[in-house]
C-alpha cells in the first residue's frame, strides 16, 4: 500500500512539473503581473464598480469579496482546457499504456492554476479591496486565505470532473470549462446569496463547490462566530471530498469506455 | 516547343539572403540565372535546402529578391506584383495550403473568387476541375478527410483555377505514394499538351527525366548546370553501384578488368562495383552471373552522388 | 471588388459553421446576463436592467472581436494558407475587412440572446423608445467595431502569443469601454482614456436610447463613434500592408 502512495506521490510531482512548465512557456513574471493579473483585477473591479452603480456600499462590499473568492474557481476551472492539451498532445495512449493510473496524472497535470488562481485572490483581497474602498480587518484576510486555498481545492475536484467529460467531447472543451465557471459564479453567492434562487437551485447550489468555503470567508471577514467558519469549510471539504470521488470513477470509466470503443486516440 | 519570342519566365542574378544574427547571412540563392520558354516544362532539380522553394516563391511574388531581377510572363516579380499573379499558379507541396474544415469544392469556389473570376465563370470551372482531378463525387467532404493524393489533386485543381498561362509546382509529388505520383505526372503530361508552361521542382532524378524537357540543377543556392533529361538518364545510369554476394575470387579479378568499372571493394561476403560509364553495369552483370553468382543488385545513385561526380568531373566549385 | 467581398463572407459563414467552436463568446458571454440581471434585481433596481442586458451584449461583441476577429490573419499563418492567399491578385485587406464584417454581425446576436434572457428568465422587457437611433448606433458600432477588429488582426500576427493578448484586453476593455458600468463613474484620471475608445461613447448613447427622454447630442455623438471608427481602419489596414510588406521581405513575420 505504501509502495503505491509513493509511486503515486512521484508521478504527481513530475506531473506538477510539466503542469509548470505549461505556465513558464506562456507567461514570464512580466507578462503575468501586467496582462494576466491586471485583467483579473478588472474582472473583479468591474463587480466592484456595478456595487457603485447601485450605490449601496454594503452591496459593494458583498461584490468584491464574492468575485475576489470566485477568481480562484474562475481560473482553477481552466483545468479543463488544458486538461485536453494531454489529449491532443497525443500522450493520452502513452498514460493508458503505462502502469500508473492516469488520474494522479491528470490530477497533477493543471495544479498550476491552483497557485495561480490563490496567488490572484490573494492579491485581490489584499491590495485591490482598500484601493475599491472596501476595507476589511487585515487579521481576517490572513485567515481567509488558507481558507481560499482549500476552496481551490474542492473547485478542483469538480474541475476535474468536468474536464474528464470535456475529454469524451473535445471539441466542447473550452466551453465546458466557463459553462461550469458561470454555474459556479451565478449560484454559490459571489454575486447574489444563495436565497436568491428558487428552491431547487439552492439545492443543487449545496452541492457545488465554493458555496459553503464562500460563506465561511465572509463569517471570517465580518467577525463571525468561529463554530459558522469550521462548519461551512468542513461542508466544502465534504463537497470537495465527493467531487473527488466522482472524478476518479469519471477518468476510470473514460479509460474502460475508451478502450472499449477505440476513442483513445494518438492525437486530438 | 517555343512558338512566342518572350520566354514565360527570365530569372537574371537573383539572389536572396537571409540574415542572421551574429552570424554572416545565408544566402539561399546565390547570382542565378534561368530561361524559360513559353509552353516549356522545365525541372528543377536539387536536394532540400538548395534553394528550389526560394526561387519559387520569389517567382510567385511572395517574397522579395534581395537583387537581380525576375520577369515572369513579362512582368517584374517586384513592381507588377498584380500582373505577375494573375498570370501564375501555384502548387505548394504538402500538406498546408488548403482550408481543412471545409469541402473541396468550398475550397475552389474561394480560390476562384481570389482569382478574381466572375461568379458563374468561376463556379463553372470550379465543376471542369473536380470532374478532371477525380474529385467530383467527394467535392462536398472536409478536405481533412482527403488522403495525401487527393489533396495533391486538389492543390493542381486550385493551382488551375485562374486558367494560368504559367504554373509553378513545388514539390508537388513529395511524400506520395508511387501510384498517385504517376497519376500526377500524367496530369502535368496533360498540362504540357494544353500549351502551358510548367516550372517543376523535384529531388527526384527519375522523375525529372521523365517529365521535363530541360533540368536545371541546382544546390546550395547556386544554379550549376541546365541539361536535356537525356543527360540526367545517362547520369542515372552511368553512376550505378552493382552489388553481388559469395562472389568467387577469379570472379573478382576479371570484374576490376571490365571497361568503365570505377572500384570494385569487397566486405565480408559482399562485393560492391562502382561504375562510372554508361552500360558498365550491364558487362558488370554478365560477368557475375557467367560466374555463377546469384544474389546481385543494382542500385542507381542517389542526388547527392550524381552531384559529386558532375561537380566533380567538371571542377565546379560548390559554395 | 464586391464579388470578392462576398466571396470572403461567403467562406467565413462556412468556416464558422464547419468550426463552431469560434462562437464560443456567444455562448459563455450573455450567460454573464444572468449574473448582472441577478445582482440588480437583489438590490431592488430594476431601473439597472437595460445596463446589464447591454453591458453582457457589448461585452459580447468586443469578446468576439479579440477571440476571433484577432486571430483571423494569424490562423491563416498558422495554418499555411497565408503564402497562397498573398499570391493571390486578390486585395488581402478587402479579404479581411470581409471576413471581419461577417462576424461582428453575428457578434451583435449577443444583443438578442442577452434579452432573451432577461425575459426568460428574470420576466423582463426593455422598451425601445428611439428605435431608429438604437439601430444607427448598432449600425456605427458594428463599422467602429470592424475598424478596431482590423488593428487587432494586424497586432495578433506580431505577438509572440496572441492568446496573452487576448486574455488580458477582455475585461480592462470592458471597464474602460463602460459597457456595463458608466465611464462617468470610473475615477477621473481614466476617462481621458476612456473618451478615446468608441465603446465608451457607444454604451452611453445606447442607454440613452432606452431611456424616454430623447438623448441629448445623438449627431455629434454618432459622428465621434464613425470618427473613431475610421482612424481605427486607417491603423489597422496600414499595420496590416506593413505586416504583408515585412512578410514579403524577411519570408516571415518576425516576432515583436
Amino acid at each position: 500500500m505504501s509502495t503505491v502512495i509513493r509511486d503515486n506521490l512521484r508521478i504527481l510531482r513530475c506531473a506538477f512539473v510539466s503542469a509548470f512548465a505549461d505556465m513558464r512557456a506562456t507567461y514570464t513574471w512580466r507578462t503575468w503581473t501586467f496582462a494576466w493579473l491586471v485583467r483579473i483585477l478588472c474582472q473583479v473591479t468591474l463587480f466592484a464598480f456595478i456595487g457603485k452603480l447601485i450605490g449601496n456600499p454594503a452591496t459593494t462590499e458583498y461584490l468584491v469579496v464574492g468575485n475576489s473568492v470566485f477568481i480562484t474557481a474562475d481560473i482553477v476551472m481552466m483545468v479543463c482546457a488544458t486538461t485536453s492539451w494531454e489529449r491532443m498532445a497525443g500522450t493520452l495512449p502513452l498514460l493508458i499504456g503505462a502502469p500508473a493510473s492516469p488520474f494522479v496524472v491528470f490530477a497533477g497535470r493543471s495544479v498550476q492554476w491552483l497557485v495561480d488562481g490563490l496567488a490572484c485572490s490573494t492579491v485581490s483581497l489584499m491590495l485591490l479591496a482598500p484601493v475599491l474602498g472596501v476595507h476589511l480587518p487585515f487579521s481576517a484576510v490572513l485567515l481567509a486565505v488558507p481558507m481560499v486555498a482549500l476552496i481551490s481545492l474542492s473547485v478542483y475536484a469538480f474541475g476535474l470532473v468536468l474536464a474528464g467529460l470535456a475529454l469524451r467531447v473535445m471539441s466542447a472543451r473550452n466551453i465546458i470549462g466557463r459553462l461550469g465557471s458561470i454555474l459556479l459564479m451565478v449560484l454559490t453567492g459571489v454575486q447574489v446569496p444563495v436565497d436568491f434562487w428558487p428552491a431547487p437551485l439552492r439545492v443543487v447550489a449545496q452541492f457545488l463547490p465554493l458555496t459553503h468555503g464562500l460563506e465561511a470567508v465572509r463569517t471570517v471577514l465580518h467577525g463571525g462566530s468561529g463554530g459558522t467558519v469550521l462548519k461551512g469549510l468542513g461542508l466544502e471539504i465534504a463537497v470537495g471530498f465527493g467531487w473527488s470521488l466522482v472524478a476518479v470513477y469519471t477518468y476510470w470509466r473514460l479509460v474502460a469506455s475508451g478502450r472499449k470503443d477505440g476513442s483513445i486516440e494518438f492525437g486530438g | 516547343m517555343n512558338t512566342t519570342d518572350s520566354p514565360a519566365v527570365e530569372v537574371r542574378r537573383l539572389a536572396r539572403e537571409y540574415s542572421r544574427r551574429g552570424k554572416p547571412p545565408r544566402r539561399a540563392l546565390d547570382d542565378v540565372d534561368l530561361a524559360i520558354g513559353q509552353g516549356e516544362v522545365h525541372g528543377l532539380l536539387g536536394p532540400n535546402g538548395a534553394g528550389k522553394t526560394t526561387l519559387c516563391k520569389i517567382l510567385c511574388t511572395v517574397l522579395l529578391p534581395t537583387s537581380g531581377t525576375a520577369l515572369v510572363n513579362g512582368f517584374d516579380v517586384v513592381t507588377k506584383t498584380d500582373a505577375v499573379r494573375r498570370s501564375i499558379g501555384i502548387v505548394f507541396g504538402g500538406e498546408r495550403g488548403l482550408y481543412t474544415r471545409l469541402s473541396a469544392r468550398q475550397n475552389l469556389r474561394y480560390w476562384s473568387a481570389l482569382y478574381r473570376q466572375p461568379k458563374a465563370v468561376g463556379y463553372r470551372r470550379v465543376e471542369e476541375l473536380l470532374d478532371r482531378m477525380g474529385l467530383g463525387d467527394r467535392a462536398d467532404e472536409p478536405v481533412e478527410t482527403f488522403s495525401r493524393g487527393m489533396k495533391q489533386r486538389l492543390h493542381l485543381a486550385r493551382g488551375l483555377i485562374g486558367d494560368p498561362r504559367t504554373l509553378i509546382l513545388d514539390e508537388p509529388t513529395v511524400g506520395m505514394d508511387p501510384v498517385a505520383a504517376r497519376d500526377f505526372r500524367e496530369l502535368v503530361r496533360e498540362l504540357r499538351s494544353e500549351g502551358r508552361t510548367v516550372l517543376l521542382t523535384t529531388h527526384d532524378m527519375a522523375e525529372a527525366e521523365a517529365l521535363c524537357d530541360r533540368v536545371s540543377l541546382i544546390d546550395s543556392g547556386r544554379l550549376l548546370a541546365t541539361e536535356s533529361p537525356r543527360t540526367i538518364g545517362q547520369w542515372l545510369s552511368k553512376y550505378e553501384r552493382v552489388r553481388a554476394e559469395r562472389v568467387p575470387a577469379e570472379v573478382v579479378s576479371h570484374l576490376r578488368a571490365v571497361p568503365g568499372v570505377g572500384g570494385v571493394t569487397a566486405a565480408g561476403d559482399v562485393v560492391t562495383v562502382e561504375t562510372v560509364a554508361e552500360g558498365a553495369a550491364g558487362a558488370v552483370l554478365k560477368v557475375l552471373v557467367d560466374g555463377g553468382v546469384t544474389t546481385v543488385s543494382t542500385v542507381r545513385p542517389s542526388l547527392e552522388e550524381v552531384y559529386l561526380h558532375v561537380i566533380g568531373e567538371r571542377g565546379l566549385a560548390v559554395g | 471588388m464586391t464579388g470578392l467581398f462576398w466571396a470572403a463572407v461567403r467562406f467565413q459563414a462556412q468556416s464558422l459553421r464547419r468550426s463552431p467552436e469560434y462562437l464560443m463568446s456567444l455562448v459563455t458571454i450573455p450567460a454573464l446576463t444572468i449574473a448582472f440581471l441577478a445582482i440588480v434585481r437583489n438590490s431592488g433596481r430594476d431601473d439597472l436592467v437595460p445596463y446589464a442586458v447591454l453591458g453582457a451584449a457589448l461585452m459580447t461583441v468586443w469578446a468576439t472581436a479579440l477571440y476571433v476577429c484577432g486571430e483571423l490573419i494569424e490562423s491563416e499563418r498558422y495554418g499555411g494558407t497565408l503564402e497562397g492567399l498573398l499570391a493571390a491578385p486578390a486585395p488581402f485587406s478587402v479579404l479581411i475587412i470581409a471576413r471581419i464584417s461577417l462576424v461582428t454581425v453575428v457578434s451583435f446576436l449577443g444583443l438578442a440572446e442577452s434579452g432573451l434572457i432577461a425575459w426568460l428568465l428574470f420576466g423582463v422587457t426593455i422598451p425601445v423608445p428611439h428605435p431608429g437611433l438604437l439601430l444607427l448606433t448598432l449600425l456605427c458600432t458594428a463599422f467602429a467595431m470592424v475598424g478596431t477588429s482590423s488593428i487587432m488582426s494586424a497586432l495578433f500576427v506580431l505577438a509572440r502569443s496572441a492568446r496573452i493578448f487576448q486574455n488580458s484586453l477582455s475585461y480592462p476593455f470592458y471597464l474602460l469601454g463602460g459597457l456595463v458600468v458608466p465611464v462617468a463613474l470610473l475615477p477621473g484620471w481614466l476617462q481621458p482614456v476612456s473618451r478615446v475608445i468608441f465603446l465608451s461613447w457607444t454604451a452611453d448613447l445606447l442607454r440613452d436610447c432606452l431611456r424616454v427622454e430623447s438623448p441629448a447630442d445623438a449627431v455629434p455623438r454618432l459622428a465621434v463613434i464613425v470618427g473613431l471608427g475610421v482612424l481605427a481602419f486607417a491603423a489597422g489596414l496600414t499595420m496590416s500592408r506593413a505586416i504583408l510588406r515585412r512578410i514579403r521581405q524577411n519570408g516571415s513575420v518576425g516576432y515583436a
